[in-house]
């Protein structure tokens, strides 16, 4: 069945896929994290635990949450474009190069050790969003 | 001259006596009257396993550790039975506040639950053949000749200190033992990454190795951690990021991506050390200023240095982003000194001045 992006079904499948897909997510290692994706005005709150995503949800507040990820929606589109042509993203529409130098997406946290949790875990985070090419996924 | 034991155990008549009643089935069995305290730990999160968390609770935890360390000198692990007489094994670092941090047992698993291994994990055929110019390439080879050099004194640095380090502070201990791992794998990483195919070392960088000096000959051990982890792996760090950003290839992803995440846990642990250090101790302050004012102009001549900016430059594609890359580096460095109680290191910093010739110059 088919998921708009961007939507909370988007991520609950994404959630679904860490327990579908777990050998991938455990050869990766603990990641342990509670992160914001700030898609235009809509937040989705995702929380990581040991190998496997334990919770989405849409969220208002950002004071529980390590780091944001935030960009405008035609970029968060631009990225899931991507990942699903290539099935994963490339290197220029990975999490890592949209945060970094020119600053395309946001990477917003209360302190610099909520920034850290992001870099900490990158591999694993983009491994999340990566698994967007196993679903039919409507733009 | 070697260390000689006391005595000569294969002559001791007491001792060989002792050995023969053993030999002919006579155990005393004191040792099994005499256990430490009792402990019944399980893992608290079964897909985790037994942690170290896990495990350190009552006696055998480090919430009870005294803040200097006067009751075992020797190779007893915290928690066991001390008998008279135990050698001492001269630890000079004693003290819990000069090495602690809350974290450092989760990085420690952390550490081997995120482990990768270069010779197979990196698709290395990606290379074959890398999509970049030959001018890019020759600056990736610079830039990794350098990761080889800070890999290898990181290493240099965590072994020279976890030898010294008293054993009740196994946490750490292991933690330094993880990041002699992690260090190596970069210097071996890079390594490979440098000469695969036909590939070829770069120049090593007299300034890089100034620095990487005035780390290694820190005078004590908050000095060389604030040195190493938070100001000189904030830049390992953000040099993994941008070399999985500027990447043509996957093998180029992987690597940049896997060294920002092992570089982090070393930031990880500066940043909680550092805090946990000046909470205990805040006069200590004035020292880790002073050394980290050392570190930073050492790093200065690093970031200057031809060998290391040039090629920044070319894998950049121009000098604006290499110094936009400086800068949000620093800024991220900066942010993490707060974080840890040092304040606001900007003003003052040879690194400010330095963003503020880049600046200059890209104007």
């Amino acid at each position: 069945m088919a998921v708009r992006f961007p939507s909370l079904d988007f991520f609950k499948a994404l959630q679904k896929r860490t327990i579908d897909d777990k050998a991938r997510f455990e050869k990766l290692g603990y990641c342990d994290t509670s992160f914001g994706v700030r898609i235009g005005d809509d937040l989705y709150a995702i929380s990581f635990e040991v190998y496997e995503c334990t919770g989405v949800r849409k969220a208002t507040d950002t004071s529980d949450l390590d780091f944001v990820l935030e960009a405008p929606v035609e970029l968060w589109r631009e990225m899931v474009a991507s990942i699903l042509e290539n099935k994963g993203a490339d290197a220029a529409h990975s999490l890592n190069t949209l945060s970094h130098v020119g600053d395309r997406m946001k990477l917003v946290s209360h302190d610099a050790e909520g920034n850290d949790k992001f870099y900490r875990f990158m591999a694993s985070l983009q491994e999340f969003f990566d698994q967007a090419h196993h679903l039919e996924v409507t733009l | 001259m070697s260390y000689i034991a006391p005595k000569d155990y294969a002559a001791d008549p007491e001792i060989v006596a002792k050995i023969l009643r053993t030999v002919s089935g006579q155990l005393e069995l004191d040792w099994m009257k005499r256990v430490g305290e009792p402990a019944a730990f399980r893992p608290s999160e079964p897909t985790r396993g037994l942690t170290l968390d896990d495990i350190n609770q009552g006696g055998y935890g480090p919430d009870k550790l005294p803040e200097v360390i006067r009751h075992n000198f020797s190779m007893a692990p915290r928690g066991a039975l001390l008998p008279p007489g135990l050698p001492s094994l001269g630890y000079r670092v004693n003290r819990k506040s000069d090495v602690w941090a809350d974290v450092a047992p989760s990085l420690f698993e952390e550490a081997k639950s995120r482990r990768w291994a270069p010779a197979r994990d990196v698709p290395w055929s990606a290379l074959d053949p890398t999509p970049h110019g030959d001018q890019h390439e020759l600056a990736l080879r610079q830039l990794a000749t350098s990761l080889i050099s800070i890999g290898l004194v990181s290493c240099d640095v965590a072994a020279s200190w976890e030898w010294r380090m008293n054993q009740e502070f196994h946490e750490i201990k292991y933690l330094l033992c993880a990041q002699m791992f992690d260090a190596a794998r970069i210097a071996e990483a890079f390594r490979k990454r440098a000469l695969y195919g036909g590939g070829s070392l770069g120049v090593d960088s007299r300034p890089l190795g100034e620095l990487l000096k005035s780390i290694f000959l820190s005078d004590t051990y908050p000095e060389a951690s604030a040195a190493m982890n938070l100001l000189l792996f904030s830049w390992v760090q953000a040099l993994g990021r941008h070399w999985a950003a500027t990447a043509s290839n996957r093998a180029d992803v992987y690597l940049g991506t896997q060294l920002a995440q092992d570089a982090t846990r070393f930031v990880t642990y500066g940043v909680d050390h550092v805090r946990s250090h000046l909470h205990s101790r805040p006069l200590q302050a004035e020292a880790l200023a002073d050394h980290l004012d050392m570190c930073e102009n050492a790093l200065v001549g690093a970031l200057g240095a031809a060998e290391m900016i040039e090629p920044l430059v070319l894998v950049s594609g121009g000098f604006e982003p290499a110094a936009a890359f400086y800068a949000r580096t620093a800024d991220e460095y900066f942010r993490r000194c707060d974080a840890a109680g040092l304040g606001d290191r900007r003003d003052g910093s040879a690194l400010t001045s330095f963003l503020g010739m880049l600046e200059g110059d890209s104007r």
